[in-house]
């Protein structure tokens, strides 16, 4: 259970995320919506500490994350995986590294500093590939990938790390229909199969409803939905994005609904073994 | 064309006249600023043209001391039975060429150890100095200033003062040259960082990794064929460097130019000077060579 307690972070003199208070039992599939700029990628950076809150407590079990130094701190990222909007592989290194670079912080610091990988991590990290049908590229730089592949990627690295939760930062904001359809059901299966908590940033409000359990809504940092898909009516939605409502609402710009679609019906996850 | 296109077009034409009149008044102004300094530092380094029209033949007649006089009939003569070479020939003039050739050796070599050297020293440093990447404040502004220091202090007063301290040859050299390149190159290297996206470094942080794997794996993949290529052009100028350090006595053909210089001022000096120039041109278009090449596959591949 992730328990967040009167989370403020500010920015100077806007503030990004305000006041918010949430529990996040594990296994969940979380959708945080809201118009851009309300905070949600703010909210999720705190999570794993890419940014330091301002005030309050982020608790998981009794441990307080926001207190977390040096080797705890990385060992939180370490069981906290997280994947971002523009993938944020390193282009010039091979796919099987970028996924192998999940293990970092279990590898002894030599052999991190000399890039030595052992057997198992190769082993572990072509599993992860080949869990998101990405196997055949291990050998690829990962610049030669289009984007919905390096999102795989990307989400392979994160199952390496063996992670307790996923953070997904707008997974499939850069997208098209098709790879952002693969991108979803693949975390929606890490979620289901795996057990493991997914959080994830949405732009658009019918994924948010198609894949996750619960939908949390914010609008200017402050959490203003908290519930079911089936509790978030389209007059809340509408307060939700105000002034981009009709942009959200608007399935066929960015969705990942493929009903006519026939590749849709490929699901690129396969269980493993 | 409506009244109103027409006056968008004078109010136009009347700003861009202001523009180019004020402009007009910097370029004056910058010109005669440029005029006076040259003007004073034409005074203070007594630069006449009196001056120079006497010594431009000085010139002529220096070179007719260091001309060999060398003669067509016995041009590629050997040495005779006694061992001597026969004056006017070219065995006569490179009588120490071996020598020569061997200071060369050391010179290309002291150039390397210290490329080698000072691009491991840039490279280290060249990470906390980049302000995106710096850990802390005070270790970017500690290592900014130190690769400042490194490359503020000219190569020759530090292969003066090293000299000084471990003595003659060419350890103080290298010494000297290494650590101007730490300074030169890690200042090239720190900026090649700053340009260098966050993106796969942020990608690595959320893994779990320290700051040196963040650098490791997030930067270094983006900035080596940059670095190499600096590295690259850094070593181009320290052959160069190295074979005038030894004017101080650091070692390489510089010593040996030195010497013949201040002891006979004959042909030898001009059998020096063009080894001399011949090496730096090979290792100039060997290097470029190299450079180029790798600069294009990285964008081909």
């Amino acid at each position: 259970m992730l328990k967040l307690d009167q989370l403020t972070r500010r920015f100077k003199d806007t503030v990004a995320v305000s006041d918010v208070t949430l529990d996040f039992p594990d296994g969940q599939m979380v959708g945080v919506i809201g118009r851009s700029g309300a905070g949600k990628s703010t909210l999720l950076r705190l999570l794993n500490r890419l940014l330091d809150p301002s005030e309050g407590q982020i608790l998981f079990g009794d441990n307080d994350i926001a207190r977390l130094k040096g080797r705890e701190l990385r060992a939180w990222r370490s069981d906290c995986a997280m994947i971002f909007q523009q993938f944020n592989l390193v282009g010039r290194l091979d796919v099987l590294t970028n996924v192998m670079t999940g293990r970092l912080f279990e590898m002894p610091g030599w052999r991190a500093m000399a890039q030595v990988f052992t057997a198992e991590e190769r082993a572990l990290a072509i599993q992860a590939l080949d869990r998101l049908g990405m196997a055949h590229t291990a050998l690829q730089r990962a610049e030669t990938l289009s984007g919905g592949q390096q999102q795989r990627v990307a989400i392979a690295r994160a199952l390496a790390q063996r992670p307790r939760i996923l953070l997904a930062d707008e997974p499939i904001a850069s997208l098209d229909p098709l790879n952002a359809k693969i991108v979803m059901d693949s975390l929606r299966s890490i979620n289901r199969e795996d057990g493991i908590t997914v959080v994830c940033n949405l732009h658009t409000l019918d994924t948010a409803r198609d894949y996750c359990d619960r939908i949390i809504g914010m609008q200017a940092g402050r959490v203003v939905f908290d519930g079911t898909p089936a509790q978030l009516t389209a007059g809340m939605a509408r307060e939700i994005y105000g002034a981009e409502a009709e942009e959200a609402f608007n399935e066929s710009a960015t969705s990942t609904s493929l009903a006519s679609d026939p590749d849709a019906a490929a699901a690129p996850v396969r269980a493993s073994a | 064309m409506s009244d109103t296109s027409t006056n968008a077009v004078h109010i136009f034409e009347r700003h861009r006249a202001e523009m180019r009149a004020s402009k007009r008044a910097m370029n004056i102004l910058a010109l005669v600023i440029f005029l006076i300094c040259l003007a004073l530092s034409m005074w203070i380094s007594n630069f006449t043209p009196e001056r120079l029209a006497n010594g431009v033949p000085r010139i002529f007649e220096y070179f007719q001391t260091i001309l060999p006089g060398l003669q067509w009939d016995v041009l590629f003569e050997g040495r005779n039975e006694a061992g001597r070479a026969t004056p006017g020939s070219l065995t006569y003039w490179y009588t120490d060429f071996w020598t020569y050739m061997s200071l060369i050796w050391e010179t290309i070599l002291m150039a390397i150890t210290a490329s080698l050297l000072g691009a491991f020293g840039a490279f280290v440093l060249s990470f906390p100095a980049a302000h995106n990447f710096a850990p802390a404040r005070w270790l970017h502004w500690v290592s900014r200033r130190f690769l400042e220091i490194c490359r503020g202090i000219p190569e020759i007063l530090l292969a003066l003062i090293l000299v000084f301290m471990i003595g003659i040859g060419p350890l103080a050299g290298v010494m000297a040259i290494a650590i101007h390149t730490v300074g030169a190159l890690g200042k090239l290297f720190a900026e090649v960082n700053e340009n260098a996206s966050s993106r796969p470094v942020e990608g690595i942080a959320a893994t779990g990794g320290t700051w040196v794997q963040q650098m490791l794996y997030g930067v270094v993949p983006q900035v080596t064929p940059n670095f190499t290529s600096y590295a690259l052009l850094r070593f181009e100028i320290n052959v160069r460097a190295s074979s005038i350090i030894g004017f101080v006595g650091a070692g390489g053909i510089g010593q040996e130019l030195n010497r013949v210089i201040s002891f006979y001022s004959d042909d030898r000096v001009l059998a020096v000077l063009i080894l001399v120039v011949l090496t730096v041109t090979v290792i100039d278009l060997i290097s470029e060579r190299l450079r180029l090449g790798f600069i294009g596959r990285e964008n081909f591949a």
